[in-house]
C-alpha cells in the first residue's frame, strides 16, 4: 500500500454532505406497531374498505412472521415498537406558487440539488423551462408533496400519481396490480410495507405509449424515527415504455431509521420498464453510529410476450442494504437486466444483487455487478440464475466484480444458479482485485494526484453501469463515487 | 433415522441436499454384500484395509502404517456422527508411505467411521479410498499436514445404492500441498462437505466430477479458507445430470483479513444431459484482504451444438460424439490424480458410467 497523506486522511473524515434535517410541522402516527397504527394510517388516507382489509391481512401476517438472519449483514435487533410508522407534514399538499411552498421544503430541495428551474416547475412559476423534461414527484416523508408535469402525462394517457391518490382515483387498477408481483407473505419486510406503507408512486403507461418524460421521485427520511414505507407501482402496458428514475437522500440522524420499500414492476407485451436508483441515505458515521437500514423488496414481473425490464443502480449510502431488484421473466422472449455499483465504506453493509427467474422460453438476463467495499465495510453480492424446465434457450450472462480498496474491508460473492433445462447456457464470471500500483503509477505519472487517479480507476471499473443510467443521474452517480471514495486509498 | 434428526434444506447449507434420501439409505434392510472388496484394490503396493459397514475387516486387511485408534470429529451435522474407532496415517518427518487404498463396503442400514491423517513436516502421502455397496455410509476424516507435507487424495463413490456422505477437515501447514480428487459415478446419492484451511504458501487443490443419472442426488459443499498469506487453491468441479437427477456444487474461497497474496480460483462447470435435470452451482467468494487474485468462472448447458456437428461432419456418429465430448468434459476433474494406475481407474469408471447413461 502507498503511503498515507493528509489530504487522503482529510477526505475520508469528511461529513456526510446532505446531512441536515429539516424542521417542519409533522403531523404523527402514535408511536408503536399495532392493528390501531393500520387503521390509523389507513384513515389517514381515506382508504376504501378493501385497502384497510389488505393492509389487516398483512400485518397479522407480519406478527407470525421471524426476521431473516441468512445474509451475510450484521443487523441490531430492531424495535418496531420504538418508531413512528407515519409522519405527514402539515404544509398541504397541492401546491399552487412557489411562495405557498414551506421555505423549509425549499430549503430542502435546494440541498437535494433539485435544480433552480426544477423548483420553479414545481411551484408553477411562469416562463419556467425544463432543461430536460424530468417529472418530479417528491416524497417528502410519508407523503408525496408535489407532483409536477402532470397535465402533460395525462394527455399522453400516462397516469403518475403519489399511490394514495392512485387508491383513490383508480381503486381498480390498483387492486388488479397490487402485491401480484410481491405477494403479501413474501417476505418479512415486504409484509411490514404492506401493512403500513404511508405513501409512495404509481404509474401506469397505457398500451403503445411511449412516456413522454423520464419521470423521477425524490424519496427523502425527514422526522426522527420515522420509518419510511414507500409503495412504488409501475405497470406498463403492452407496447409502452417508461424510463423511472429514483434518487435518495437523508439527513443526518443518530438512530438508526428503518426503511422498508417494496417496488413492482409489472410489464405486459412487448413493454419495456427502465427502473434506475441511486441511493445515497446516510451512511452512519465513521464508527458506524447511525444510518439507514435499506431494507428494500423490488421485483419486476416481466408477464407479457418480448417484455424487458432493466435495472440500474448506484448504491453509495445506507448504514446496511438488503436490497435485490429481480426479474421474474415470465413471457416468452423477455429480457432482465441488472446493472449496479454498490460502494461500502466505513462500516457500511451491503448485501445486494439480483435474482432472475427464467420461466419463459427464450429469455434472457445481464447481470453486471461492481461492488467497490474501503474502510472496514462489506460488500456481499448475492444473486440466483434460475431456470425452469419449460424454459428453453435461455441465455444469461453474469459478471460481478470486486475492488477492494483497503486491507479491512470485505468483498463476498454468492451467486446460486439453478438449472432445469439443458437449452440454457449460463455464464457466470468474476473476479476479485485491488487497484493496481501499476495503474495508479501511470494515472499519477500523468500528471493526476492520488485522489484523482483513484476515481479515476474508479469510474472505469464503474464505467458498464454508469453509462447505463439516464445522464443527470450519472452525472450525480459519478460525484457520489468520487464522494464516497476520496481518501480511502493512500 | 428420522428426517427430523438431519439437517433442513431449510438451511442455507443444505438448501439442495436431500435428507429424505439419507433416511432411505440408512433404512435399508441388510443384506450379505455381493460385492468382494478385492476387486476394487488397483495394483499398488502398500496398505490395503477393508471397512465393511463402518468397521475395519482385519482379516481381509493389510493395514502396514495404518494404526487404528479413537478419532475426534468435527462439529458438523453429519461428520459429529463418525467420531470413535477409526484408521490413523500417521507419518514421521521426511517419511513417504506407500500408497493406502480403504474400501468401504456397506450392506445396507448406517455406519459410521472417521479417519485421520497426520504428516510431520516433508512427509508425503497417497489415499486412495473406494465406496461401494449399499446403505449409509458417513464418513469424518481430519487431515494434518506439517509444513512442506505432501498428501495426494483420490475418492470415488461407487456404491449401488444408498447413501455416501463425507465430512473432511484439513490443516495445512505452510508450503503443505493437498491435492484430492472425487468422483461419484455410482448409483448413490452424496454428500461431500470440506473445510480446507491453507496456511503460508500452502497448496490446496479440491475438485473432482459428480456424474448423476436417475433420481440421484449428489452434491459438494466446499470451503477452502486461506489464513496465512500466499497461499493458492484450485477448486476444479464438474457436474453431469442425466435423467431426473440433480449434482449441486457449491464451492467457496475464503481469505482471511492478513492473507495478502492469496490466489483462489474456481472453476464450476454444469452439463445437461436430459431435460429433466437438474444442476446447481454455487461459486461463493469471501475476501477480507485486499491484494489478492480470486477468480471464479462457472457455466451450465449442454453439450456444445457446433462440436457435435463438427465430428458429425467427420464421420463420428452422433452417439459417439456425444460421448467424446462428455468424457473430454469430465477428464478434466480426473486429469489432476497424480498416479496412473489410480487415473486411469478412475477415468474408466467414468467410461463405464458414460457408456450406460448416454
Amino acid at each position: 500500500m502507498a503511503t498515507k497523506n493528509a489530504e487522503a486522511h482529510a477526505a475520508v473524515s469528511k461529513k456526510y454532505e446532505w446531512g441536515f434535517a429539516t424542521d417542519i410541522e409533522q403531523d404523527f402516527a402514535p408511536k408503536g406497531l399495532s392493528e390501531d397504527t393500520v387503521r390509523y394510517i389507513s384513515a389517514k388516507k381515506g382508504e376504501p374498505e378493501w385497502m384497510l382489509d389488505w393492509r389487516l391481512k398483512a400485518f397479522r401476517l407480519w406478527q407470525t412472521m421471524e426476521a431473516p438472519d441468512w445474509s451475510k449483514l450484521n443487523v441490531p435487533p430492531i424495535d418496531y415498537q420504538d418508531a413512528y410508522y407515519y409522519a405527514e407534514p402539515k404544509a398541504k399538499a397541492t401546491i399552487k406558487s412557489l411562495d405557498d411552498l414551506d421555505p423549509e421544503i425549499r430549503r430542502t430541495y435546494e440541498k437535494l440539488g433539485i435544480p433552480i428551474e426544477e423548483q420553479k416547475l414545481l411551484a408553477n412559476v411562469e416562463g419556467a423551462e425544463p432543461p430536460r423534461r424530468v417529472a418530479v414527484d417528491a416524497v417528502f416523508d410519508s407523503v408525496s408533496v408535489a407532483t409536477t408535469f402532470r397535465k402533460e402525462l395525462e394527455a399522453a394517457g400516462v397516469i403518475f400519481r403519489s399511490i394514495s391518490e392512485a387508491i383513490r382515483e383508480y381503486p381498480d387498477l390498483v387492486r388488479k396490480w397490487l402485491g401480484k408481483v410481491v405477494p403479501q407473505r413474501d417476505n418479512y419486510f415486504a409484509t411490514l410495507n404492506s401493512a403500513v406503507f404511508s405513501d409512495g408512486t404509481f404509474v401506469y403507461v397505457p398500451e403503445g405509449v411511449r412516456c413522454p418524460m423520464e419521470l423521477s421521485t425524490y424519496f427523502r427520511i425527514n422526522a426522527e424515527n420515522t420509518g419510511q414505507f414507500e409503495r412504488t407501482l409501475i405497470v406498463a402496458d403492452k407496447g409502452a415504455y417508461v424510463s423511472y428514475l429514483e434518487g435518495c437522500t437523508a439527513p443526518m440522524r443518530d438512530e438508526n431509521q428503518l426503511h422498508a420499500a417494496v417496488v413492482e414492476l409489472v410489464a405486459l407485451d412487448d413493454a419495456e420498464i427502465k427502473y434506475s436508483t441511486v441511493q445515497n441515505w446516510y451512511p452512519g458515521d465513521e464508527n458506524g453510529v447511525g444510518g439507514i437500514y435499506n431494507f428494500v423488496t423490488k421485483r419486476a414481473l416481466c408477464q407479457g410476450r418480448n417484455s424487458k425490464v432493466s435495472w440500474t443502480q448506484v448504491e453509495t449510502g445506507s448504514a446496511i442494504t438488503w436490497k435485490y431488484p429481480s426479474c421474474v421473466l415470465a413471457g416468452d422472449g423477455s429480457v432482465g437486466e441488472f446493472y449496479s455499483v454498490a460502494v461500502t465504506n466505513n462500516r457500511q453493509q451491503a448485501d445486494t444483487g439480483t435474482k432472475m427467474i427464467h420461466l419463459g422460453k427464450n429469455t434472457r438476463s445481464t447481470i453486471v455487478s461492481k461492488g467497490i467495499s474501503a474502510g472496514r465495510s462489506d460488500n456481499t453480492y448475492r444473486g440466483l440464475v434460475r431456470v425452469g424446465p419449460t424454459a428453453e434457450n435461455v441465455r444469461n450472462f453474469t459478471q460481478c466484480d470486486s475492488l477492494l480498496l483497503s486491507d479491512q474491508c470485505g468483498a463476498h460473492t454468492v451467486p446460486y444458479i439453478e438449472v432445469r433445462n439443458p437449452s440454457a447456457q449460463i455464464e457466470h464470471e468474476a473476479t476479485t482485485s485491488k487497484i493496481s500500483e501499476d495503474q495508479l503509477f501511470y494515472a499519477m505519472s500523468r500528471g493526476l494526484d492520488q485522489e484523482a487517479a483513484v476515481a479515476l480507476i474508479v469510474n472505469g471499473f464503474a464505467r458498464e453501469v454508469l453509462k447505463q443510467l439516464p445522464m443527470e443521474f450519472a452525472v450525480e452517480a459519478q460525484k457520489l463515487l468520487g464522494i464516497s471514495l476520496e481518501g480511502s486509498v493512500g | 433415522m428420522s428426517v427430523l434428526e438431519l439437517p433442513s434444506v431449510r438451511e442455507e447449507g443444505w438448501r439442495w441436499s436431500d435428507p429424505e434420501a439419507i433416511a432411505a439409505a440408512a433404512a435399508m434392510s441388510w443384506s450379505d454384500a455381493p460385492v468382494d472388496p478385492a476387486d476394487y484394490f488397483l495394483d499398488l503396493p502398500g496398505a490395503r484395509i477393508v471397512v465393511r459397514d463402518g468397521e475395519v475387516d482385519q482379516a481381509a486387511s493389510d493395514l502396514h502404517r495404518v494404526t487404528l485408534g479413537h478419532v475426534e470429529a468435527a462439529e458438523h451435522a453429519l461428520g459429529r456422527r463418525t467420531a470413535g474407532p477409526g484408521w490413523v496415517l500417521e507419518l514421521a518427518e521426511d517419511a513417504a508411505a506407500h500408497p493406502v487404498q480403504i474400501v468401504h463396503v456397506s450392506t445396507g442400514g448406517s455406519n459410521h467411521f472417521a479417519g485421520a491423517i497426520r504428516l510431520a513436516d516433508d512427509a508425503a502421502a497417497q489415499v486412495v479410498e473406494t465406496y461401494v455397496g449399499a446403505g449409509w455410509a458417513n464418513r469424518g476424516l481430519s487431515v494434518t499436514l506439517g509444513k512442506a507435507a505432501r498428501l495426494m487424495r483420490a475418492v470415488r463413490l461407487i456404491q449401488a445404492g444408498g447413501f455416501t456422505s463425507l465430512r473432511e477437515d484439513a490443516t495445512l501447514g505452510q508450503g503443505a500441498s493437498l491435492v484430492t480428487s472425487f468422483l461419484g459415478a455410482g448409483a448413490a446419492g452424496t454428500r461431500i462437505d470440506a473445510t480446507i484451511v491453507a496456511g503460508e504458501g500452502a497448496f490446496a487443490e479440491y475438485g473432482g466430477a459428480l456424474l448423476s443419472a436417475g433420481e440421484q442426488r449428489q452434491e459438494c459443499a466446499v470451503a477452502v479458507r486461506h489464513a496465512e498469506p500466499n497461499g493458492q487453491s484450485h477448486q476444479l468441479w464438474r457436474a453431469v445430470a442425466a435423467d431426473r437427477s440433480t449434482a449441486s456444487l457449491a464451492a467457496r474461497v475464503e481469505v482471511a483479513r492478513h492473507a495478502q497474496k492469496a490466489d483462489g480460483e474456481q472453476s464450476l462447470r454444469g452439463l445437461l444431459l436430459k431435460r429433466t435435470a437438474t444442476v446447481n452451482l454455487k461459486p461463493e467468494l469471501e475476501i477480507f484482504a485486499d491484494d489478492v487474485k480470486c477468480a471464479h468462472g462457472a457455466t451450465v448447458g449442454e453439450l456444445d451444438a457446433r462440436a457435435l456437428f463438427y465430428m458429425q461432419s467427420r464421420g463420428i456418429p452422433r452417439a459417439r460424439a456425444q460421448a467424446l465430448l462428455t468424457r473430454a468434459f469430465v477428464a478434466d476433474a480426473l486429469d489432476r490424480i497424480g498416479s496412473v494406475v489410480v487415473r486411469e481407474a478412475f477415468v474408466a469408471d467414468a467410461d463405464a458410467w458414460l457408456a450406460a447413461a448416454l
